[in-house]
């Protein structure tokens, strides 16, 4: 749900990047951090632990610019994606706009992406939300690793029905960091003005 | 645009500002924010000789993702709610007061001021953004943004996220 403060002429939306742990999504922040000019982003908070696992959230507000005498600012905020952290991770859907959802690559993660994949399922429907009703894409990565697993048989488990644009990613050096990230805005502004 | 959104305009938001207007000069706090669940700032004040103020935007995304964690613990320890949330550092303070299930009321003050007062005139103009805000809940369709805006925005993000 995006907040719009006609006083102020601001309109904002929030993303979430979502997915299991280590999968990049914290990488895919500081991308973004890094590369956009400074006066088009604000400050990045981290909620993290000492050995820089995320505990609640990374948030990293960018500005579009003006729109139609708006100010428009896309909120990006990743979740915790350990298993055990679930609590953290259902707060910070809350009002989502967009998702990134961020799968890992590596063979021995694609139990954990489908299972994030579930939980993102059951977390929106708390919210009485379903993945039909929220835009979303998917972004592989990790393609880099030597076991790599083909994109075909990672989105067969997290997306069998092919409903969601994919993008492959080495997000560490940058690559498919943003493609995601205009997709899932695009989506997001098409459907503001639908529902308009 | 899902749910139903508070949208600040007009009247309303010339009431919430006058709000915190006066809520900065009777609890002689620095700065007052409306912010709403989500963590973005629906309408803030600072007093005149508060300096510069720090990120609103970390401010409204932090408290919201602390009055979602406190709300969460409430409610595993079978509580309906907790109402408040004061920090107090050397300097400043931090109060947070519950608007309604919409929005948060947040207050920073500076130590020489009594958390009494805070506190007293906080739940004052809790009371009030209570009906302002549940007065500008709005469905996404009633929002007026076009097409138009959709394309504009569309050309910008190549210039922004690259081609």
């Amino acid at each position: 749900m995006s907040t719009i403060n006609f006083a102020n002429r601001e309109i904002n939306f929030k993303i979430v990047y979502y997915g299991p742990g280590l999968s990049g999504k914290t990488t895919n922040l500081k991308w973004v951090y890094q590369t956009v000019p400074g006066d088009r982003k604000g400050e990045m908070v981290s909620l993290a632990t000492e050995d820089e696992r995320t505990l609640f959230f990374d948030f990293l507000p960018v500005d579009l610019g003006e729109v139609k005498g708006f100010k428009t600012r896309f909120h990006l905020y990743t979740v915790p994606g350990q298993v055990f952290y679930n609590a953290s991770r259902k707060l910070i859907l809350r009002g989502v706009d967009g998702i990134v959802f961020v799968a890992d690559s590596a063979s021995n993660r694609l139990r954990a992406n489908a299972e994030s994949m579930r939980n993102l399922r059951e977390n929106l429907s708390e919210y009485g939300l379903s993945l039909e009703q929220v835009p979303m894409v998917i972004q592989i990565n990790k393609r880099d690793l030597p076991d790599a697993l083909p994109v075909d048989m990672i989105r067969a488990v997290i997306d069998p029905e092919a409903s969601f644009p994919v993008f492959e990613a080495v997000a560490t050096e940058g690559k498919g960091v943003f493609e995601p990230l205009k997709e899932v805005s695009r989506m997001v502004l098409s459907r503001l003005a639908d529902s308009a | 645009m899902i749910e139903p959104t508070v949208a600040l305009y007009g009247d309303a938001f010339t009431k919430a500002a006058a709000v915190l207007e006066d809520l900065i000069e009777q609890a002689q706090v620095r700065y007052a924010l409306l912010v709403d669940r989500k963590g973005f700032v629906l309408v803030h004040k600072e007093a005149l000789w508060a300096p510069r103020p720090p990120a609103l935007d970390s401010i409204a995304t932090l408290v919201a993702g602390n009055a979602a964690a406190t709300q969460a613990l409430a409610n595993l320890l079978g509580e309906p709610k907790f109402n408040e949330l004061v920090k107090q550092g050397e300097k400043q303070g931090l109060y947070v007061e519950e608007v309604n299930d919409l929005a948060l009321l947040v207050m920073v003050f500076d130590n020489t001021t009594p958390i009494g007062r805070v506190k007293l005139f906080g739940k004052k103009a809790a009371a009030e953004l209570d009906e302002i805000t549940r007065g500008a809940v709005v469905m996404p369709r009633e929002l007026g943004i076009d097409k138009d805006f959709h394309k504009s925005a569309d050309a910008m993000l190549d210039d922004l996220f690259g081609n």
